[in-house]
C-alpha cells in the first residue's frame, strides 16, 4: 500500500526533473537577472530593487509596444477561429478520400520553417511585391499600397501561421463528436448552418477554446514573424526583448521586460480557464 | 399526381445505392402502408441502414426513387421532410436538457413558446420521463436516454417515424420492456414507421410485416409470422430462427433419409429425386429408441427456462429440437432416441443439383 503511494510520484521524477532543469533553471536566472542594475561601463551591477520594473512602467515606448502586443495577439486569435473553426468543420464533412488529403494541405505549413515563410510574405507585401504589383497592372488607385512594416503585415503573417493550430485542436473534437448530432439536429428541421450553430459549435466548444488559448500565448510571445514583417520601428514585447539583449546590451531590463511579458500571458491564461473554458466544459459535463 | 391511397402512403421504387465500387443498396422496392410498422431485418452490412438514411433524406439515391404520400423525395432536404428519426447511438444534444432536446424540432418550427411546453410536456409523458426532464442526457441511463431520442422524434408530429436499430444497446430484459413500450406507442400514435433491425425476434415481436434483407436486396416481405413458416430461401430460414436441413430422397409422396421412410405434405409430393427440406426444432418430437423415426443420439441439452434446447446426432447430420419444459428433463445426453415429426411441418429449401 505505502509503496503503491509513492510509486505515481517516483515514476514522475524523471519528467519532473528534465522539466525543472529546461524550464524553470532559466527562468529563474532570468527572473533573479531583472532585479539587477546596469551601467553602460561598467556592465551588470549586483544589486537587488525594483527599479528596471519603476522605469518600465513610466517608459511609454514598453506601454505602446505592450498595448500593440495584445492587440495583435487578439485579432489574430479572432480571425484564426474565424477562419480556422468553420475550415475544420468543412473538412470534416468531406469525402474521406478528401478529408485526408484536405487535412495535410491545411496542416502542411507546419512543416516549413517561420522564418521561410514568413520571407514569402515580404516578398508578396513589399513596395514592388507582387501584390503592388499586381494591384498597379490592375490599376487599383492608391496602388502601390505601404504593407510591409505594418501591423496588417504582422497579423496577416501570424495568422498565416497560426491557423493550422485551431484547425487540429477544433478537429481533434469533432473526432469524438457522434457524428449523428447534426444529422438528428437537421431531421428535427434545422437547417445545415442552425445545426452547426445550436449543436455541433457547443460540442466543439473545449477544442476551440483550447485553440484559442493556444493562438493567443504563441502570438504575444511569438517573435520572428513580428521582427520580420514589423521592421525596426513597429516594435512588439518579444522583439524589444531582443534589442535589450543583443543591441542595448543591457541584460537586467531585458529580462525585467521578458518577466513581464509572461506574468501577462499567464494572467490571461489564468482568466480565461477559470471565467471563460470552465464554464463551457461545465455545460457539457466534463468541468 | 393524386394523393396515393393509405395503402401506397410511403413507396420505394427500385432504389439504389452505390458508393464508388461498393453497391450497398441493390434495387430495393417496397410499399407501406399508412400506420404501418414495418421491420426492415438483415444481417449487419446489408444495406439497411443506407436505405433509411436516403428516406430520411442523409444520402440520395443513385437509381429509382420515394415517394411519399405519391409526391417525390428527390431534391427535398432532410430538414424539410418532416421525418422523425431515432438513431443507434440516440445522438441526443449533450448540452441540452431532456425538455430542451424533445423541444429542439418544435423551436425549429416555430412553435409559440406555450404551445411548445404543452407539446413537450405531453411527448414526455408518453414516454413516462416527466420527472426527468431537467435533467441532461449524461445523467440517464441508457433506456432513459433511446425513450428521451423516441419523444423527441414523435413531438413533431412526423409523417414518418424511422428507428435504426434502436434497442440494440440495451441489455436483454430493458430490451424486452422497450419493445412492448415501443409498440405501445406506436398504436398510440398511429405513426407509420420503419425499424432497422439485424434482431430477428425484435422484428418479429413488434411489426405488422417484416422486409427481410440480403446483401442489398429485399428477398422476401411477409407478415413475421407468414415468413418464418413459409420462408422464401434458405437464408431467410435461417436468419428467422432456427432451421434443421434434411437432405431426402423423394420419390413421389415419400421420402427416404439414412434409411428411414417418411410421408410428404402434399405441395411437395410432386418433386423428385435429392432434395433439401427444412423443419423448425420446434415442430420436431424426441422418441425413445427403436420407435419409428429418424434414428439419432443426444449430443448436447441445454436448459432456457422455458424450453430445453437439444442437439441430436443423426446420419443426416445434427438436428436442434426444442422441448417444452414440463418439469421433467428430456433424454441425457448420449441417449439413443428417435426423432418425429408431421409431413406438414416440411417445408423445400431448395433443389440440390
Ligand atoms: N458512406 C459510405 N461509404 C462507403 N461505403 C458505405 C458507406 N455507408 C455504407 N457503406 C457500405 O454499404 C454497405 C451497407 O451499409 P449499411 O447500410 O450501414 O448496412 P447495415 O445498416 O445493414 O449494417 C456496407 O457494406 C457498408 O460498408
Ligand atoms: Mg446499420
Amino acid at each position: 500500500m505505502s509503496a503503491s503511494r509513492f510509486a505515481p510520484a517516483a515514476l514522475s521524477a524523471p519528467a519532473v526533473l528534465a522539466l525543472g532543469v529546461a524550464l524553470l533553471l532559466p527562468l529563474g536566472g532570468i527572473a533573479l537577472l531583472s532585479f539587477q542594475g546596469f551601467d553602460f561601463d561598467k556592465g551588470i551591477i549586483p544589486r537587488w530593487d525594483l527599479a528596471n520594473y519603476a522605469s518600465l512602467a513610466t517608459d511609454s515606448l514598453f506601454l505602446e509596444a505592450l498595448a500593440r502586443t495584445f492587440r495583435i495577439a487578439v485579432i489574430v486569435t479572432v480571425i484564426c477561429l474565424a477562419i480556422g473553426v468553420p475550415e475544420a468543420w468543412i473538412i470534416h464533412r468531406m469525402a474521406p478520400r478528401w478529408r485526408g488529403l484536405m487535412l495535410l494541405v491545411v496542416v502542411g505549413p507546419l512543416l516549413v520553417s517561420v522564418v521561410v515563410r514568413t520571407f514569402g510574405w515580404m516578398v508578396l507585401l513589399g513596395g514592388n511585391g507582387l501584390i503592388n504589383q499586381g494591384l498597379r497592372a490592375l490599376g487599383v488607385p492608391g496602388a502601390p499600397f505601404r504593407m510591409m512594416f505594418t501591423e496588417f503585415a504582422i497579423i496577416l503573417g501570424l495568422v498565416h501561421v497560426m491557423v493550422p493550430l485551431v484547425v487540429l485542436a477544433v478537429w481533434a473534437s469533432l473526432g469524438r463528436l457522434d457524428p449523428a448530432l447534426a444529422r438528428a439536429a437537421e431531421s428535427l428541421g434545422a437547417g445545415r448552418l442552425t445545426a452547426f450553430r445550436r449543436v455541433v459549435l457547443p460540442n466543439i466548444m473545449p477544442g476551440i477554446l483550447a485553440g484559442a488559448l493556444m493562438v493567443f500565448c504563441l502570438s504575444a510571445s511569438a517573435f520572428a514573424t513580428p521582427a520580420m514583417l514589423g521592421g525596426r520601428r513597429l516594435k512588439v514585447v518579444s522583439s524589444m526583448t531582443y534589442t535589450e539583449f543583443l543591441n542595448t546590451l543591457n541584460w537586467p531590463l531585458g529580462a525585467a521586460i521578458a518577466v513581464l511579458l509572461l506574468l501577462a500571458i499567464l494572467a490571461v491564461t489564468l482568466l480565461w480557464t477559470r471565467l471563460v473554458e470552465r464554464r463551457a466544459l461545465r455545460r457539457l459535463g466534463v468541468g | 399526381m393524386a394523393t396515393a391511397s393509405t395503402s401506397d402512403f410511403l413507396v420505394l421504387d427500385g432504389v439504389a445505392k452505390s458508393y464508388g465500387p461498393v453497391q450497398a443498396v441493390h434495387d430495393v422496392s417496397v410499399r407501406v402502408a399508412q400506420g404501418e410498422f414495418l421491420g426492415l431485418l438483415g444481417p449487419s452490412g446489408c444495406g439497411k441502414t443506407t436505405t433509411l438514411q436516403m428516406i430520411a433524406g442523409f444520402e440520395a439515391p443513385s437509381a429509382g426513387q420515394i415517394l411519399l404520400e405519391g409526391r417525390a423525395l428527390a431534391g427535398i432536404p432532410a430538414s424539410k421532410r418532416n421525418i422523425g428519426l431515432v438513431f443507434q447511438s440516440y445522438a441526443l444534444f449533450p448540452h441540452m436538457t431532456v425538455a430542451e432536446n424533445v423541444a429542439f424540432g418544435l423551436e425549429m418550427r416555430r412553435v409559440p413558446k406555450p404551445e411548445r411546453q404543452a407539446r413537450v410536456a405531453r411527448a414526455l409523458d408518453l414516454v413516462h420521463l416527466t420527472h426527468l426532464a431537467d435533467r441532461f442526457p449524461r445523467q440517464m441511463s441508457g433506456g432513459q436516454q433511446q425513450r428521451v431520442a423516441l419523444a423527441r422524434a414523435l413531438v413533431i408530429e412526423p409523417r414518418l417515424l424511422l428507428l435504426d436499430e434502436p434497442l440494440s444497446n440495451l441489455d436483454a430484459k430493458l430490451r424486452e420492456e422497450m419493445q412492448v413500450e415501443l409498440r405501445e406507442v406506436q398504436r398510440r400514435v398511429g405513426v407509420t414507421t420503419i425499424l432497422v433491425t439485424h434482431d430477428q425476434q425484435e422484428a418479429m415481436a413488434l411489426c405488422d410485416r417484416v422486409a427481410v434483407m440480403q446483401g442489398g436486396r429485399i428477398v422476401q416481405i411477409d407478415a413475421p409470422w407468414r415468413a418464418y413458416d413459409a420462408p422464401a430461401d434458405p437464408f431467410v430460414a435461417d436468419f428467422l430462427g432456427r432451421s434443421n436441413r434434411l437432405l431426402a430422397k423423394l420419390d413421389g409422396g415419400a421420402a427416404e433419409a439414412a434409411g428411414h421412410r417418411f410421408p410428404l405434405p402434399a405441395p411437395l409430393a410432386a418433386l423428385r429425386g435429392e432434395v433439401a427440406l427444412a423443419i423448425r426444432p420446434e415442430r420436431l418430437r424426441i422418441l425413445p429408441a427403436g420407435q419409428p423415426g429418424l434414428p439419432g443420439m443426444v449430443h448436447s441439452r441445454v436448459f432456457l427456462g422455458g424450453f430445453w434446447l437439444v442437439r441430436v446426432e443423426t446420419p443426416c447430420g445434427d438436428m436442434l429440437v426444442t422441448v417444452q419444459n414440463t418439469g421433467t428433463p428430456p433424454a441425457e445426453e448420449g441417449a439413443a432416441v428417435a426423432l418425429d415429426w408431421d409431413a406438414h411441418s416440411l417445408r423445400r429449401l431448395e433443389a440440390v443439383a
